[in-house]
This record gives structure tokens, C-alpha cells and sequence, in this order.
């Protein structure tokens, strides 16, 4: 399925896309060189051109025996249907043990601090519980959003500066091993 | 005019508010909680938010939330529904500092109004006839006493920030007014968080016939006659029709023509309903007014032939009214009874569960205002109101015999769901009813008359 959307991607979408998709095939085949750390999932935005690639650790229990096809979304270019409260709030990707930091109240999501300064969190940081990794803003207040749980950050589910509902996923995250 | 007004309610009356607001081209926002995400106006709504979890405290009580979203969806206006924030000053006041319009009366009127005791004193002075009271709210239990004593009982002692029936106290013995002024003052404080109460006289038997008002912001106010609402069961309405039956020839417009002046004398806006007593005498007595659109609207709706949200709304952006009185002429009759998820066969106890089989009545003139459709998930966090069957006739007894035919027809089931609509035929056969001269004690009088359930 993902193997077709990104063929499709190739022939619909922009040069900047194709560009990008070059350089994720590139990581990819540099990536199979190195003895056990392959990648685990990877997110295209075709708006601002982004790739975020995440690396399991090649030891980790459960951890696909062989390479996954690369996972490409392309949410970010075609626009969301009016009432998609329901599918917003759906689980994205269900994968195993994946859990959500939701978002508490209906506002704004922030990925850092202020605009000048780095995101709270980025693709691949391990949190602890309790730590910050965003801002809600509702009725001019600043909320800080806290991971309730430690986890590695698998994927920022909503673009920076963006309408949240309540409940709606903001960050993915997948358990970590202790040792 | 308005490009985008938001919802703050659910069920029915959000859909029927989306779907007048597409009429006029307005763009509709609702809010909601995470048990209506699937409900009938989410998806007929331009856009969509999820306020809160199930509990309306936490979502459609949440005023914070709902202006958030309203700012964040650029809504010029916020349309309030029924019950929830519909009647809350505060929440009016925290939309206009956003710049946002509440779609109701100006919050210091509404904050005047809401209180029962105060409305009286005002209506007072605007010249309607109220029932012998304590003329303010009661300081003591001495004073209690003077005033039932002077007025003589029974009295009922009612909160004054109150609603809904909760707290109302009928006193029909001296020695059982202290009793009775400490657990209504002590309801009133934990519902209401008010624990003001006052008195006035209390009447065996009447009709409750209430009329609805529409103004403007400019000092301009037209009624649109009355509604009939004697059919209630503790003080919930379960049938509401128009034009009142049996009233005493000229009253109804008299009560109109009182209505309008009181509406202008206080400076309403909006769509709003005075209700009153009627007692066997013919003598109408002002109750209250209720600030909002209210739940029995479309039968007024039916006779005049007037969509009361399309007004409401325009007249909210500031449109001067366009109706003038001689415009308004009522044809025929209109019943609206309301199908509520509960059993009447287990003291109308609540039946919430998943709708399986929902077939609404149809045919001529025949209207059903409902969120509901198969496999709708009705909650027990919300009112057990699953929609309103709406029925006109060129008169009364055609009107009845409309009703009884569509509430037939009409299929609400599921797992543990039961509705009213079965009980809600009883009524439209009982005698009492069918003659027009039945009073609020007609539900009583019939379960008094029905062998006992066991």
C-alpha cells in the first residue's frame, strides 16, 4: 500500500516531493551498511519538504526482522474535511505498544517555546514522564503539555501553531528499554 | 450579518440550529464532547470541534473551551441552544470581551431576568399581574411566615436562581413552612449555588400558558401568541400545543399585548417566552421568562408559519425586525409532543443505550425535530430528549387525531431503550385532554387513575 502511494506521490506531486523521496531512498540504502540500525518508519510532508526517519535499535525485542517498506504520508498537502473531529482522534498507525500524548483542552499546539527557540521534543528524543513536550494555548493561557509516560518520540502528529481538539493525539511515542 | 455563528449545544436543537444557519448561508461550528462525535449535527455542521469528555460540566457547561474554539474557527457569533449556557449572563460577558455575539438578550438584562424573584419585581412594574408573593427574596424564616400568613396557603416556595422545577416546595400547612423554607434553601444552594428562595401563592389547578416574544435591538417587539404547556410531569413539559385550548375569549391576546410591553419596558432582545398561571377564574398570572429559544418553539413555528431561529439570529446581527404584529396571523392548531428515552412502565426511568431500529413518523404536516438514527448511542450524560414530533391541523381534534396517527408509526428501539411515545398516546385519548380543559395535574390525575404497575 505504502510501495503505491509513493509511486503515486512520483507522478503527481511536485519535483520538491520526488526530491525528497530520493533522499529517503538514499538514507535508506546508506542506512542498510550499517550492522543492525535500520529504519523503522520515516514521515514526508510534501508542504515544507520534510523527512523524519527514526532508527530502531537492531537489538530491540519485536523489532522487524527485515527492512518495512518506507511509510509515506502526504497529510500535509491535501486539505482535511471540514468535521474530521472523528478521524482526528482515530489512532494513527496503530503499531505495537505506540501510545499518545493527547491534547487536554480545545486550543492551539506549539512545538517549542517561542518561535525563535528549538521544539521541546524532536523525532527519535527518549521523555520521561512528566517532561514538557509542547504548549497548548487556550483562552491566552500557555499550557504546558507533559508525556504522562517515557517513550521515544516516533512522530510530531500535529503541524506547529494548529488548531487541537480535545483528546486529539499531539505526539506518538513508543516504549523504551531500560537497560 | 453573521459569516459564521458556533453551536454551543447537542442533540436536536444543534441540529436544527445548523440547518436554519445553511439556509441563510451562514457558516455553522459546532462544539462537542467526545460522546457526540458521531452525532446527526457533527455531521451535517461546515466544521466540527471537540471541546471536552462526555460530562457537560467538562464540555458544554465549559465556557473557557467553547470561546476558544469559537476564536479559533473565527465565529462571529455564538448560538447557545437551550438549557446548558443558554441563560448564563457570565458566559454572555466572556463572549462579547472576544468580540464574539451571543445569540440571546443583553447579559445585564438576561442576569436581571434569570433571577426569579427579581424578574417578578420588574414585571411588577411593567404592570403584569402576579401572583400575591413575598415581593422580594425572603431573609428569614420569620419573614416566610408573615408573607404565607398574609397570603394564605397553600403557598410554593421556589428558588430564586432556580430552574427546572428543582427546589419548588408547595406548602399546604403552617407548621410545615420551617421544614419546607430549610430544604428549598438548602436545594437552591447546592443546585444552584444560590440559597435565596421566595413564596407566593400556590394554585391547585391551572394551565400553563406562556407566550413567546421577538425584539429587536432597537426597542421593537412583536408576540407570536401563546403556547399551551399544562401537560408536564414534575414540572418536565411532555406536550406543549397552540393555540391554548378553552381560555377565556381575548385573554391570550391581552397576555400578548402585556408580554410586549414588559419585553420593551426591560429592554429584551431576542427571541424569549413569558410564562404564566391560569387559574379556573381565568385570571393569568406571570411566572417568569425564559431568555432562550425554548424546547416547544416549532409549534408556534407551524401557525405562523415564522422559522423563530432564522429570526433570532438576524435579529442578533442587528437586523431591525420584519415583522410587524398585523403580520403575525396564526392558522390552525399544533401539538408537538416530545419523545423522551425513558419508561413510563418504571417511573420514567431513564433508558439510555444504543438506538437500533428508528423509523419517524411522516406524512402531511407532519415535522420531527431528532438527532437521532440507527445506531445512535444515547448517553446518561445528557437529557433523555430523542426528538419532537410536530403535527398541524386546520384545528384541534384534527390536530389530535394527526398526532395519535404519526406517534403509531413511530419506531424507536434498541437494547434496554424505551420511549415515551406510548404514554404519550394515553394522553392524547384521555378525556380531560381531548376536551381542552385539563390542568398541570392532569399527568398526576392519570397515574392516580391507572392501576398500579405492581
Amino acid at each position: 500500500m505504502s510501495g503505491e502511494r509513493s509511486k503515486e506521490a512520483g507522478d503527481e506531486r511536485s519535483n520538491d516531493v520526488q526530491d525528497v523521496l530520493d533522499a529517503v531512498m538514499r538514507l535508506r540504502a546508506e542506512s542498510r551498511n550499517e550492522s543492525g540500525r535500520r529504519p523503522s518508519r520515516l514521515r514526508v510532508e510534501s508542504g515544507d519538504a520534510a523527512v523524519e526517519l527514526e532508527w530502531w535499535n537492531g537489538d530491540r525485542p519485536g523489532a522487524p526482522a527485515a527492512v518495512r517498506p518506507p511509510t509515506t504520508t502526504a497529510a500535509a498537502a491535501e486539505p482535511q474535511p471540514a468535521s474530521a473531529s472523528a478521524e482526528s482522534n482515530a489512532p494513527v498507525q496503530p503499531e505495537t505498544g505506540q501510545s499518545h500524548v493527547k491534547s487536554p483542552m480545545v486550543g492551539t499546539f506549539y512545538h517549542a517555546p517561542s518561535p525563535e527557540d528549538p521544539p521541546f521534543v524532536k523525532v527519535g528524543d527518549v521523555v520521561s514522564p512528566g517532561q514538557q513536550v509542547g504548549i497548548v494555548e487556550a483562552m491566552k493561557l500557555m499550557n504546558p503539555i507533559e508525556a504522562d509516560q517515557a517513550g521515544r518520540v516516533v512522530e510530531v502528529l500535529v503541524p506547529n501553531a494548529s488548531l487541537v481538539e480535545y483528546d486529539q493525539p499531539l505526539i506518538a511515542l513508543v516504549p523504551v528499554d531500560e537497560t | 450579518m453573521f459569516n459564521t455563528v458556533l453551536i454551543a449545544n447537542r442533540g436536536e436543537i444543534a441540529l436544527r440550529i445548523v440547518r436554519t444557519c445553511r439556509e441563510l448561508g451562514i457558516r455553522s461550528v459546532i462544539v462537542h464532547s467526545t460522546a457526540d462525535r458521531d452525532s446527526a449535527a457533527v455531521r451535517l455542521a461546515d466544521q466540527a470541534i471537540q471541546i471536552g469528555p462526555s460530562p457537560a460540566k467538562l464540555s458544554y457547561l465549559n465556557a473557557a473551551a467553547i470561546v476558544e474554539a469559537a476564536v479559533q474557527a473565527e465565529a462571529d457569533a455564538i448560538h447557545p441552544g437551550y438549557g446548558f449556557l443558554s441563560e448564563d449572563p457570565d458566559f454572555a460577558e466572556i463572549c462579547a470581551s472576544h468580540g464574539i455575539t451571543f445569540i440571546g438578550p443583553p447579559p445585564a438584562v438576561m442576569a436581571r431576568l434569570s433571577d426569579k424573584a427579581e424578574a417578578r419585581e420588574v414585571m411588577v412594574a411593567a404592570g403584569l399581574p402576579v401572583l400575591p408573593g413575598s415581593p422580594t427574596a425572603l431573609s428569614t424564616l420569620t419573614e416566610a411566615q408573615e408573607v404565607a400568613d398574609a397570603i394564605g396557603y397553600p403557598v410554593m416556595l421556589k428558588a430564586a436562581a432556580g430552574g427546572g422545577g428543582k427546589g419548588m416546595q408547595v406548602v399546604r400547612d403552617r407548621r410545615d413552612l420551617p421544614r419546607a423554607y430549610r430544604d428549598c434553601r438548602a436545594t437552591a444552594q447546592s443546585a444552584f449555588g444560590d440559597g435565596r428562595v421566595y413564596l407566593e401563592r400556590y394554585l391547585e389547578t391551572a394551565r400553563h400558558v406562556e407566550i413567546q416574544v421577538l425584539c429587536d435591538l432597537y426597542g421593537n417587539a412583536v408576540h407570536l401568541g401563546e403556547r399551551d404547556c399544562s401537560v408536564q410531569r414534575r414540572h418536565q413539559k411532555l406536550v406543549e400545543e397552540t393555540p391554548a385550548p378553552e381560555l377565556p375569549p381575548g385573554l391570550a391576546a391581552r397576555m400578548g399585548e402585556a408580554a410586549v410591553r414588559a419585553a420593551i419596558a426591560v429592554g429584551y432582545s431576542g427571541v424569549g417566552t413569558f410564562e404564566f398561571l391560569v387559574d379556573p377564574e381565568g385570571e393569568a398570572y406571570f411566572m417568569e421568562i425564559n431568555c432562550r429559544i425554548q424546547v416547544e418553539h416549532p409549534v408556534t413555528e407551524m401557525v405562523t408559519g415564522i422559522d423563530l431561529i432564522r429570526e433570532q439570529i438576524l435579529v442578533a446581527g442587528g437586523r431591525p425586525l420584519s415583522l410587524r404584529q398585523e403580520d403575525i396571523q396564526p392558522r390552525g392548531a399544533a401539538i408537538e409532543c416530545r419523545i423522551n428515552a425513558e419508561d413510563p412502565d418504571r417511573d420514567f426511568r431513564p433508558t439510555p443505550g444504543v438506538i437500533e431500529e428508528f423509523v419517524p413518523p411522516g406524512g402531511a404536516f407532519v415535522r420531527v425535530d431528532s438527532h437521532c438514527y440507527p445506531g445512535w448511542r444515547v448517553t446518561p450524560d445528557y437529557d433523555s430528549l430523542l426528538g419532537k414530533v410536530v403535527v398541524w391541523a386546520p384545528d384541534r381534534e384534527q390536530a389530535i387525531a394527526r398526532m395519535d396517527r404519526a406517534l403509531a408509526e413511530c419506531r424507536v428501539s434498541g437494547p434496554g431503550v424505551a420511549t415515551t411515545a406510548g404514554f404519550l398516546r394515553d394522553i392524547l385519548l384521555n378525556p380531560l385532554f381531548a376536551s381542552g380543559k385539563h390542568s398541570t395535574s392532569l399527568v398526576d390525575q392519570m397515574n392516580l387513575d391507572a392501576p398500579a404497575a405492581g
